[in-house]
Order: structure tokens, then sequence, then C-alpha cells
């Protein structure tokens, strides 16, 4: 039997199959849920069909409670609104451009705090759970805190310039760590994000032209604007790992931050490759590019990086050889630009 | 994107980079999420409370509750507007429960004091309907996610079934059978209440 999809003209089959079409439209009917065209199919068959006349009925009468009685709605003042939702969860504090990435990755990790009760033991990197990464983060950061004059909030902090960096950075994360092992996760967090407050009210997160002046801190000597960068990376490339552990996606930094963290990465990057190396123009998908090496020969290589994958890598989170990539011409200048990369990772 | 119960995962890259600027402290996205859907978790309130008062509390707590645990919203598992949708119901038959424990109360304090029945204001079939209508969003809250999520869409947020059905990531013919399964089971719980205790009182 030819069967044209469309509304034909034929006799009995035609009633049968628009009784059961209108049978399955009678909910989204009763919700209000169709189409004009749709909508127009219903009078006429209730008015044949007691059955469907009989759910239709029921089904409406449902909605109607559902609906309550006709109430106006203005909406709330939207400033009524917001001061509550701030009251709960401050803003971050408004700071310089190169620390509102910092404040900006302080209430990244602030907002996934609710979500660690009860799972503060998860393995999260390293040989770290929740607790310790958390504590990890109020070491990292206290070396910069020192540096602009803010008091240690852990007993046995030492400004020590002769100390190989990485040595003075591994030893204060154990100690800080075994500290915080003693106290609850709350506290541990209270005084990473009283400390975070600490950095971002000096002036030094206000001012650019005092945070331009450079100082020496995990073996680079770059201005304070670019520790504060380091710092946003680090909170934020912790936070990840914490997401990662518990199931939940981290949305990468926004945009402008991501950008300013990229150029910080590329600085360094360049620096460690020197000026000897071969050439490689390296891009980030959607932003800028540099020629990373000698700039006195013909480049050798392109290679071209997600920004986020790019941080990863730098973050020691993508190894050289598996982080998505595109590149053209010499394997080896590429390879060479993806490992020093990957050696940056101090994390 | 790897879809993480291997059903089909909707783009919704609006919703994703809202949540990012969330997480991240930007409150102009919490400004646009209540341009956007302020209206709609309002209406959804209103009808489950029928009163403007409750409704403004209700959404000042749910905006309140995105603002400060973003995280609770994962845009990979389904859209922002049905996530308020549904957040907004739960708190407003909240609200309503909370009332009627509240009305039940000083109304066996009354009796116990001064020996005064049932003092309600307006008809008694408002009465009734009110709290038939108080049966049937419980029973909206308590139903399927996926039936809840055609609902809210459909009915609430004022979808036809058909864009419900491309919002979800769904046939057509799933969302009008789960608009029906979910409608006649509401149905089906005023004719034949859950709770004996419904019927006292009333």
């Amino acid at each position: 039997m030819a069967h044209d999809g469309g509304r034909g003209t034929q006799g009995r089959g035609r009633a049968v199959t628009d009784h059961d079409d209108v049978r399955d439209l009678l909910a989204a009917w009763a919700f209000g849920a169709l189409e004009p065209a749709e909508e127009r199919l219903v009078p006429p068959h209730l008015a044949e069909c007691e059955s469907c006349a009989t759910e239709a009925e029921r089904l409406r009468a449902t909605v109607r409670l559902l609906d309550g009685p006709p109430l106006a709605e203005p909406p709330s003042p939207l400033d009524t609104l917001l001061t509550g939702a701030l009251r709960v969860r401050p803003a971050p504090p408004r700071v310089a451009r190169h620390a509102a990435p910092y404040a900006a990755a302080v209430a990244g990790l602030e907002a996934l705090l609710p979500e660690l009760a009860g799972r503060w033991s998860t393995p999260v990197v390293h040989d770290w759970d929740v607790h310790a990464t958390v504590a990890h983060l109020l070491a990292a950061d206290e070396h910069l805190a020192l540096r602009l004059g803010i008091d240690a909030r852990v007993p046995g902090a030492r400004i020590d310039e002769d100390a190989d960096w990485a040595d003075a950075w591994e030893r204060r994360t154990a100690e800080v760590i075994a500290h915080e092992h003693g106290r609850t996760p709350e506290e541990t967090v209270a005084a990473w994000s009283a400390q975070a407050a600490a950095l971002l009210g000096t002036p030094y997160a206000r001012d650019p032209e005092l945070a331009a002046g450079t100082t020496l801190l995990m073996g680079l000597r770059l201005p304070v604007t670019a520790h504060f960068l380091a710092r946003a990376f680090e909170a934020w490339i912790h936070t990840d790992d914490i997401g990662r552990a518990l199931g939940l996606a981290v949305p990468p930094p926004p945009e402008e931050h991501l950008g300013q963290l990229v150029g910080l990465a590329v600085r360094v990057l360049g620096t460690v490759l020197g000026a000897e190396a071969p050439p490689v123009l390296f891009a980030v998908r959607g932003g800028e590019e540099w020629v990373l090496g000698s700039h006195s020969d013909p480049v050798a290589a392109e290679l071209t990086l997600d920004a986020v994958d790019f941080c990863l890598l730098v973050g020691g989170r993508y190894a050289p050889d598996t982080v998505p990539r595109d590149s053209t011409g010499d394997a080896a200048a590429v390879r060479n630009v993806l490992e020093r990369a990957a050696s940056l990772s101090w994390l | 994107m790897e879809s993480t119960d291997g059903t089909t995962s909707v783009q919704r890259p609006a919703d994703a980079e809202l949540h990012r600027r969330l997480v991240y402290g930007d409150e102009s996205a919490l400004a646009e999420a209540y341009g956007a859907y302020g209206g709609l978790v309002q209406a959804v309130a209103v009808r489950v409370t029928r009163s403007r008062a409750a409704a403004e509390d209700v959404a000042q707590e749910v905006f309140a509750q995105l603002w400060s645990r973003p995280y609770a919203f994962d845009a990979r598992r389904g859209s922002l507007r049905t996530w308020l949708s549904l957040l907004a119901h739960r708190r407003a038959v909240d609200w309503v429960r909370g009332e009627a424990r509240h009305r039940k109360d000083a109304r066996a304090d009354d009796l116990a004091l001064y020996g005064i029945p049932d003092a309600s204001p307006g008809p008694a079939e408002a009465v009734v309907d009110r709290e038939r209508a108080l049966l049937l969003h419980t029973a909206l809250a308590e139903l399927p996610q996926p039936q809840r999520e055609v609902v809210h869409l459909a009915y609430f947020a004022g979808r036809t079934y058909r864009q419900a059905a491309v919002e979800l990531g769904i046939p057509e013919g799933t969302a009008k059978t789960r608009l029906r399964t979910a409608l006649r089971a509401l149905a089906e719980t005023l004719a034949d209440p859950p709770d004996p205790a419904w019927e006292d009182g009333a």
C-alpha cells in the first residue's frame, strides 16, 4: 500500500493514522508545546474521538492546576539580586592588568571548594591529595609573598638567596604540606586564601610601574608583573589537576588572561632556547606568533599549538611527544622547542 | 569532546563561555545569566509558590547558587536554561512545603489555644486547588530527570516539543513520549494521591 508520508485523502486508513498521531500529541498539546500546524490537528479529532477527548480534558485539567492563578511577574531588581549573590561569594578584588589573572585563578579555585567536601583525600598529582595540593599552593605563593613584604603563615619560612632555588622550593613545599597535614583542609584553605588576598592587596598588585621592577625568584630575574603571572599559571594548573581528579571540567582562564600566561611562557622559553637555536616560527591558534631561537637565520620550521595545550605542556601536564600540534619543516628543530618547553615545568 | 556516558553531546558554546566567566569571578556574567534566564526562573517560581515575594526570594537563591557554586552546573550535561528551571522549581516546592508546614502548625496552635477550626483565607475551592497544585509540583520534582527536562523546556520555558528535542539532543518522538508519560503520571497523582496526610484539613 503506497504511503506518501504526507496527509493524503484516502479513507479509513488515514483515520487510524490520525488517531495514533493525535493521541501522541495530546500531552504536548496540553502543555501548549505544539506549533500551529500540529495544534490545528487536535480539536477536529477530539470532536470525533471520545477516548482522546477524555484524555485531553484530563491532561489539560492537570496543566491548569500546574499553571496556578494568573499573577503579574515583575522581575526582581537586578541590583538587589546581584548584591545578595556577591554577599555569598565576593567578586575578586580589582587589581592591575598583570595581577588580574592571579585574582581570577584564585577565584577559580575558590569556586571549586564547595565540590571538595568529603573528597579532600582524593589523589591528585605527584603523591599529593587535594589537601596537600592546596598546601603546596600555600608554599608556592609564599616565595613571592615574602619578597613583597608579607609575613609567612607557616613557621619556618626563610629567604635564602644562595640556596639552589629548586631545592628550596621542594623543601618548603614538603614542610608546609607536613605542617598542614596536622590541620583541617578548611584551615589550609583559609591560610592559602588569606595569603592570596594579601598578595592581591599589595601596591604591587595595583601599580604597574611599581611592579615593573625585577626580582629574582625561582631562578628567574623577571619583573614582579611576570611573577604574578607565574602565580596565576600555577594556581590554574593545580586547580585543573584537582578538577581532573574529581571528574570536574575546569574551564581554561578567560582569553585575555590566557594570552598573558602564554606571553610569559614564550618569553621564558625564548630565553631558555637562546639565540643560537634553529629558529622556529611558533604560533598559538587564534593568537600571536613568535620566532623562537636565532633571529638571523631563516625559519627552519613552523609549530602551532592551542593556547591551553601549550600551557599544559609548559606546566608539565603534556609530554612533548604527545601534545597535539601542527608542524612543518625541520622535525628536530620542532622537537627541540617542545622539549625545552616541557623542561620549564616546575609544577 | 568525549561524551561520558554514550549520550549525544549537544554543543552549547554560549553556556560553556558563560560558565567559564562565572568560575573566574566575572560578575558581568552573572548579570548576563540573570538577563537571559531571570524571567524564566521567576515564572517557574510564581507558578509553584503563587506569591510574587516568594518568587523573588527563590530567584535570589537560584542566582546566588549559580554564582557561588558554578561547578554544580556542568555544561556537558545539559543547558543552563534547563538547569536553572529545574533548580528554581525545586526551591519553589521547598518553599511551599515549608509554608504548608507553618500553616499547619499555626492552625494546630490556634485549635489547641482557642478551639478555632481551620480559618484559611479564600474560598474552600481555592484551598483545595492550592494543595492539589503542590501535590502536582512535588510529583513533578520527583519525576525522572529525562522527563523533567522535557517538561521544563516544553512547559515552563515555552518551547515546542520539537525545539525541546533539539535542545536536549533527543529524537522528536522521544520528546513527545516523555511529555506524555510525565503528564499522565502527574494526572495519576491527583487521582491517587501518595500521602494520606493530604486529605486532612482540606
